[in-house]
């Protein structure tokens, strides 16, 4: 009988075996086959064939190229290529700097921008439970608009863990603003009540005690910053701090345990943690039932459990919310995973994690993605012009024997060189410059040269080394490569001087330049128009003194008001730029919101608010219960024609409007004016002394003001505001904005230069011999600066005309999502871009103009 | 690169091919190998040392004619070169002059 061995094996062999010895292994194996078939039995030697073919599936079986010599032959090619490479950028060192220099500044701004991207991506990651750690936000209905709150009801947290063993624990947090005080350290805080189990949910690092000290009602957590500003060099376990809350009662809580400083990533660190329980002590009608709404509620789910194993109680407690607290309806909730938190944190009410609009994000990297560009079509442009001095190093190559593939070769390993070193100078520029300078420009932000998981920063350099290595070298090397040997011999390829290509690129950079240059003007303006904007009234001379109730206020007012640089003074419940409360009501059938501040009289002279119509309120009985001002766009919400006289009702008392104030800034320039109602204070709610003094001898009064305040209250921190002050946070982030679209317009303009100088020193020599000839006939140097920028004037009329609207739309349509009042576009960012480019252009053809006219004729005509 | 040391299995394998003389191919040498040196090996690690020996030019090789056996498949044939011969006697005159320089006295040692 005839055996046949498994035809499978047989396959695999003839599919990996080089063809070449194919023959020759199967006729062995065949031959082996066959005799262990006579001499053992059929099944060993199929087995045994197998075993064969498995033993023949080795590199040298499998190789095509089969020869070691190839390979030695490419690798001693890439030393030659290199080595040439290196002699390349010596050699043409202007224009290779050029090159290296414009890659690097837009690889360091590429950097840069992916490292301050990975830090906001990345925020509160290293949490070990970071996945499971949810938020329960929830949708609340208002004015018929569901908007997404932090705040949900009190009860949610201990309901979810009682009701779904999936929940392994929850923990809520209720701010409270407290005055903090240990010995004579006395500061205004922020404080935080939580839940024990916080720290088993995040894994912030403690320096001293251990993570259950909060099942202890008697304790208290600090951050390491508020250990180093009130307790110095003590050590602050055992040490007792006392807190005051507003509505007067106070704590005392032991220092349990010190945290560790907050990893940079953090979006959820606060500087006092209270246990939960200490809150139902000072606010017992709050406590835990459905109406009360906390700041937030967090929950950890156990492991392998998902998310929506909750989702079936959310009516039940929609029902129960509903039922206890009919004014507040929750429409539904809102699970978000905790490493999302700080993204979407721009859409969530009273979001307890930080992070901004993400428009800014994505206008930087749109912008580096843009800059990137620039440098490529920059590098690709020079690279090309570039290899025009050595088409008879190519041709010669081809005589040689070189194929297209190698010279291709030759050139991807040459500009992936010049990339490589611009790496070096990227990475370096952005450790050294732009990483650090972000840290000045951004304080709220601790960005370093680093990215969460280091190996994000390896692929980020060997992707940008590869993508724009290739990108930038693929063109050049593939066009070079395709010349005729004979006809760059015969001196015919004509290329470099007119060549269609190389203008094509240099309009597409002009218009990338165009764009990133007149998007940022106008992104300026606005920025400058925000920052010139009037305020509504005047801060100049005005401060603020926060007060503790009536009976400091009466003992302040009396040592204050009598100081001879006083002009006027007056009281309030709130004040203007530190955000005053926003209340709804309804009116007639339909909700509006309504800022409102309780002041006294000499409020509007005080500030100098401007009035429309009517009269300023005083301190008449009338005034102080009845009567309100309000702003224009109050009248306009309420929807009436003159606003004088008209009355409404707002928490059961009756108001009538007696006078009309301009609307003026209250908070920040970012968030739309709302309508402001100004009503009379009740004596025992006052909470502000605000005075009007000469501005000279403002400081002078401030330090009266500071004495007498330790007299009358030494347990409570002196806290003042000038109201100049009052926006700095404001001017500080728009100056920032303003500082960072600056720096990309001045690099874009660079890049766009070097671009040009490139391609026009290399136009202008390779022209050299033309204008010789043009002089010894009798040209005028005229007529040399009108053939060579002749031929870039169309290039940049045609990507101006094309960059300038498309940069406008772009940039408008990011204007109007982030700043609410914009201002129209001017004429003013593209006559800047236009006279930016056109002094662009001239300095840098003058310099080769210049060069072109000051050559000796003789030393160029002559052949000898 | 290795140089043009001479491994104990390739020169065992040389020697082999040359006594094989115009028989010498992979199951030829393997059968030989294991008959006079008791050696069992893998028919894949013969050729593999074949073809060493071959780039390094101590063997050449041809196409034998086709036969009936192994299903008309041809033998790659292998024979000695110069260099080969050269290398064998190189190796075989080495190992004899050491071979004779050990004294007798070395024996003694041996209890």
């Amino acid at each position: 009988m005839n055996y046949e061995p498994p035809k499978w094996a047989d396959r695999f062999l003839r599919w990996y075996c080089n063809p070449r010895f194919l023959e020759e292994i199967e006729g062995d194996i065949y031959e082996l086959f066959d005799r262990r078939v006579e001499q053992q039995n059929p099944k060993v030697a199929r087995l045994k064939f197998i075993w064969d073919v498995f033993r023949f599936f080795r590199w040298s079986n499998i190789n095509r190229t089969n020869s070691k010599y190839t390979t030695m032959n490419h690798f001693m090619l890439l030393r030659n290529y290199l080595k040439l490479g290196m002699r390349n950028i010596r050699k043409n060192l202007v224009s290779s700097s050029i090159n290296i220099f414009g890659m690097a500044i837009a690889i360091c701004f590429a950097i840069s921008i992916f490292i301050f991207t990975d830090a906001q991506l990345s925020m509160d990651n290293f949490h070990s439970n970071a996945d499971r750690i949810y938020q329960i936000t929830n949708y609340v209905d208002q004015d018929g608009n569901d908007n997404l709150w932090s705040d949900s009801p009190m009860m949610l947290g201990p309901a979810l863990k009682t009701d779904h063993p999936s929940v392994e624990e929850f923990a809520r947090f209720e701010f409270r603003s407290t005055v903090a005080k240990y010995k004579s350290e006395v500061f205004d805080e922020l404080a935080v009540f939580t839940d024990p189990s916080f720290f088993k949910m995040f894994d912030y690092e403690m320096i001293a005690g251990n993570r259950d000290v909060l099942y202890n009602k008697s304790n208290v957590v600090i951050s390491k910053e508020m250990a180093i500003k009130y307790f110095n060099d003590e050590d602050p376990i055992g040490k007792e701090l006392s807190f005051k809350f507003m509505n007067g009662k106070v704590k005392r809580l032991v220092v349990g345990a010190v945290l560790e400083k907050y990893p940079y990533n953090t979006s959820i660190g606060f500087d006092f943690y209270l246990p939960m329980e200490n809150f139902y002590d000072l606010e017992f009608e709050n406590a835990n039932d459905w109406a009360f709404m906390t700041d937030a509620n967090f929950i950890l789910l156990k492991e392998g459990e998902s998310i929506s194993s909750i989702y079936d109680s959310f009516d039940k407690y929609k029902e129960l919310q509903h039922g206890s607290n009919p004014e507040w309806k929750v429409r539904s909730f809102e699970p978000l995973v905790l490493t999302d938190l700080s993204t979407t944190s721009y859409m969530i009410e009273g979001s307890v994690s930080g992070g901004g609009h993400p428009a800014g994000r994505v206008a930087l990297i749109v912008i580096a993605t843009f800059l990137l560009g620039m440098a490529c079509f920059n590098f690709m442009n020079i690279s090309v012009v570039s290899a025009s001095k050595r088409l008879k190093e190519i041709a010669l190559r081809k005589v040689m024997g070189s194929v297209r593939r190698e010279i291709i070769y030759q050139f991807m390993v040459e500009n992936l060189l010049t990339c490589f070193f611009a790496l070096l100078v990227g990475a370096a520029l952005s450790y050294f410059l732009l990483i650090p300078w972000f840290d000045i420009m951004i304080p709220e932000m601790d960005i370093q040269f680093r990215t969460n998981d280091p190996f994000t920063l390896i692929y980020l350099m060997l992707g940008l080394l590869i993508g724009v290595g290739i990108i930038s070298g693929a063109y050049p090397a593939f066009y070079i490569s395709k010349f005729d040997t004979i006809t760059i011999f015969k001196g015919n390829e004509k290329f470099g001087s007119k060549n269609l290509f190389s203008k094509i690129m240099l309009g597409i950079q002009f218009f990338l330049a165009v764009m990133t240059i007149v998007g940022c003007f106008i992104m300026t303006e606005q920025s400058i128009y925000l920052g010139e904007k009037d305020w509504g009234y005047d801060p100049e001379g005005t401060m603020s003194v926060y007060v503790n109730g009536q009976e400091q206020y009466d003992l302040l007012k009396n040592q204050v008001v009598n100081h001879p640089a006083v002009i006027n003074h007056t009281s309030s419940d709130l004040l203007i730029g530190r955000g005053i409360t926003k209340v709804s009501f309804e009116m007639g059938d339909k909700q509006i919101g309504v800022r409102r501040i309780g002041a006294s009289e000499g409020y509007f002279d005080t500030f100098r608010l401007r009035m429309k119509e009517g009269r300023p309120l005083t301190d008449r009985a009338e005034d102080k219960n009845g009567n309100v001002v309000v702003n224009e766009k109050f009248v306009n919400a309420m929807g009436w024609e003159s606003g004088l006289g008209q009355t409404f009702t707002y928490d059961s008392t009756r108001y009538k409007v007696v006078g009309i104030v301009e609307d003026f800034h209250y908070y920040d320039f970012f968030s739309p004016i709302d309508p402001v109602m100004i009503h009379g204070l009740a004596p025992e709610k006052v909470r502000y002394l605000t005075v009007q003094a000469d501005p000279e001898k403002l400081v002078d009064l401030e330090q009266h003001t500071r004495e007498a305040w330790l007299a009358i209250a030494p347990n409570d921190p002196f806290d003042r505001v000038f109201q100049e002050d009052a926006f700095d946070g404001f001017y500080q982030e728009n100056e920032s904005n303003i500082n960072i679209l600056m720096l990309i317009t001045g690099i874009a303009i660079v890049l766009a230069c070097l671009g040009l100088y490139g391609l026009l020193s290399f136009n202008v020599q390779g022209k050299l011999k033309e204008f010789s000839v043009r002089k010894v006939l009798g040209a005028e140097p005229k007529v040399l600066v009108k053939i060579i920028s002749k031929q870039y004037f169309w290039v940049l009329l045609i990507s101006f005309l094309i960059g300038a609207p498309l940069g406008t739309f772009g940039m408008m349509n990011l204007v109007v999502s982030v700043f609410p009042d914009t201002k129209p576009v001017t004429a003013l960012p593209f006559i800047i871009a236009v006279s930016i480019i056109l002094i662009t252009l001239i300095v840098t053809v003058a310099g080769q103009i210049k060069k072109a006219i000051n050559v000796n004729p003789a030393d160029l005509l002559r052949t000898e | 690169m290795k140089g043009n040391h001479l491994g104990e299995l390739e020169e065992l394998v040389l020697l082999t091919v040359g006594s094989l003389y115009n028989e010498a191919y992979g199951v030829a040498v393997m059968d030989e190998i294991r008959e006079n040196a008791g050696r069992d090996m893998n028919i894949s690690a013969i050729h593999a040392v074949l073809r060493r020996l071959e780039e390094k030019g101590l063997l050449k090789s041809h196409m034998g004619g086709s036969t009936n056996e192994r299903g008309g498949r041809r033998k790659r044939l292998f024979t000695l070169t110069k260099a080969g011969k050269l290398a064998l006697d190189q190796s075989i005159s080495l190992r004899q002059s050491l071979y004779e320089r050990i004294p007798n006295i070395t024996y003694s040692f041996s209890i």
